[in-house]
């Protein structure tokens, strides 16, 4: 059986070209329905790749990319290097990503001199300083993000006071915010935030004003946050002062006056969900102006209540036996989808008769045409 | 019709994902990504039942089981996976199991 089919011994090296062969059998079967429905034939290329970034970045498969991305993604860090050049070279300072956070169509390249003379009269080091970032009209529909791991970066205030983050959502917009990616093992993750002059003269198209003191994920076109935000179209520069003010206004309040040389909004790392069930801890970690009230509220209810109740946690605390929490704090739930051929029971020993199974094991995806195991109840 | 179960992988939520966002930009209608779906459901069933020849043994002890709909899902702990080449440990392991028998196939059409 086993010379017949020529297959490599290791099975992780399976993995890719039989995904690679599934992925080439469903783009090319339904090529033809997207042709009836009159989808174009570029869409589908975009699907093909959107599917396979995902694949890559998901890092379950090993060795996954074709020799097209591998060099594509040569070509991205190369790319990168010589932007990083470039915009040194025009004093503006940039961050670099991590290989792995860094995808081909997220790079963001620096490059805008109002808001470098900008910057370096608010007196910052270059340790310190926020990556401010300027598309140039000729990039194409991909946004290109440039970080660095692991450094700490302030809120900046311009010289009147105000604190500016721009997010552009059109492809003109010459300035952009750059937001990396939570990085659960760092204690402090990197926040970028730009702050921008108010640039009437030199902005006809800025579309949106976001004041972010958290993080932001950027993925592709889309951008997901968890603290005000505010996009758009600015239909004039007076108007988007106002917005501006306004966020502005709430920005500061939000922070609460944080001393400019130290990332606060960093020291407090929650994740990124907002609570909803309820508020039985103490420390009040949201930024959001509202829920910081109700948890203030919910917080003196309960001390009233503590007196003569216990808290709500410990309560039924006893009846639970299983150790869930604990793990759900694993990163990836291992999950094993095949078929059964046969499962078998003898009092409490079990077995299992498995096949076409599709395993994710510690993060990694292994695959099998049979399995079969042996568990005590 | 085959089996919607291996949408729950990398790939298929890889797949998934990116059909969302296409369906988000508009530039492909749900129903379309529907079939696109389907497609794959065929495509890994026959891939996986064709193209794939390799054994895994795993032991460990079994936290719980079900049988309903003709679907087994266990939540095995300590769990070893053994292939000829590869040892790996987890654990806790979920296995989700649909009938293999070819003539058990879903039959509820989306």
């Amino acid at each position: 059986m086993s010379n017949q089919l020529n297959l490599p011994q290791v099975d992780s090296n399976q993995v890719p070209k039989l995904y690679r062969s599934v992925i080439e059998d469903v783009i090319n079967e339904v090529r033809e329905l997207f042709l009836d429905e009159g989808v174009d034939e570029q869409v589908l290329m975009e699907l093909k790749t959107l599917w396979e970034n995902k694949l890559m970045q998901s890092k379950a498969v090993e060795g996954f990319n074709t020799e097209e991305q591998a060099a594509l993604q040569a070509a991205a860090q190369q790319q990168a290097q010589q932007a990083q050049q470039a915009t040194q070279q025009a004093q503006t300072q940039q961050v670099l990503l991590p290989p792995q956070q860094q995808a081909p169509q997220q790079q963001v390249i620096v490059q805008d001199p109002k808001i470098l003379q900008h910057m370096s009269a608010t007196g910052m080091s270059a340790a310190t300083t926020a990556a401010t970032l300027a598309l140039p009209t000729g990039i194409g529909p991909y946004q290109q993000l440039i970080t660095s791991q692991g450094q700490i970066l302030q809120v900046l205030r311009a010289a009147n006071g105000t604190q500016y983050i721009i997010q552009p959502q059109q492809q003109m917009v010459l300035q952009q915010q750059v937001l990396p990616q939570m990085q659960p093992g760092g204690g402090q993750a990197p926040v970028i935030q730009q702050v921008l002059a108010p640039l009437q003269g030199g902005l006809p198209q800025q579309t949106g004003v976001i004041i972010q003191p958290q993080q932001v994920i950027l993925t592709g076109n889309k951008v997901q946050q968890n603290a005000q935000v505010q996009g758009g179209a600015a239909p004039g520069g007076q108007q988007q002062q106002q917005q501006i003010q306004q966020q502005v206004q709430q920005v500061q309040q939000v922070q609460g006056g944080a001393a400019p040389g130290v990332p606060q909004q960093q020291q407090q790392q929650p994740p990124m969900m907002l609570q909803v069930d309820g508020a039985g801890d103490t420390s009040s970690e949201e930024e959001d102006e509202e829920e910081e009230y109700d948890e203030e509220e919910d917080e003196e209810k309960e001390k009233d209540g503590e007196d003569g109740q216990v808290e709500e946690e410990p309560l039924n605390s006893e009846d639970d036996v299983s150790d869930e929490e604990d793990q759900e704090l694993f990163d990836t739930e291992n999950v094993v989808v095949c078929q059964y051929d046969k499962i078998h029971r003898s009092k409490n020993k079990w077995k299992f008769h498995l096949k076409d199974g599709i395993m994710n094991l510690n993060g990694r995806d292994y695959v099998f045409s049979k399995a079969i195991g042996d568990a005590e109840w | 019709m085959a089996y919607q179960l291996y949408r729950n992988t990398t790939l298929g939520n890889s797949l998934q994902e990116s059909l969302d966002e296409l369906i988000q930009t508009q530039q492909i209608t749900p129903q379309l990504a529907l079939q696109v779906l389907l497609q794959f459901d065929k495509a890994i069933n026959t891939a996986l039942a064709n193209r794939v020849r390799n054994r895994v043994n795993f032991k460990g002890s079994l936290n719980t089981y079900r049988f309903c709909d003709n679907v087994w899902t266990f939540v095995l702990n300590d769990v070893e996976f053994r292939e000829v080449t590869d040892l790996v440990k987890v654990d806790k392991v979920k296995i989700v199991a649909c009938d293999g028998k070819k003539t058990a196939f879903e039959t509820d059409v989306v």
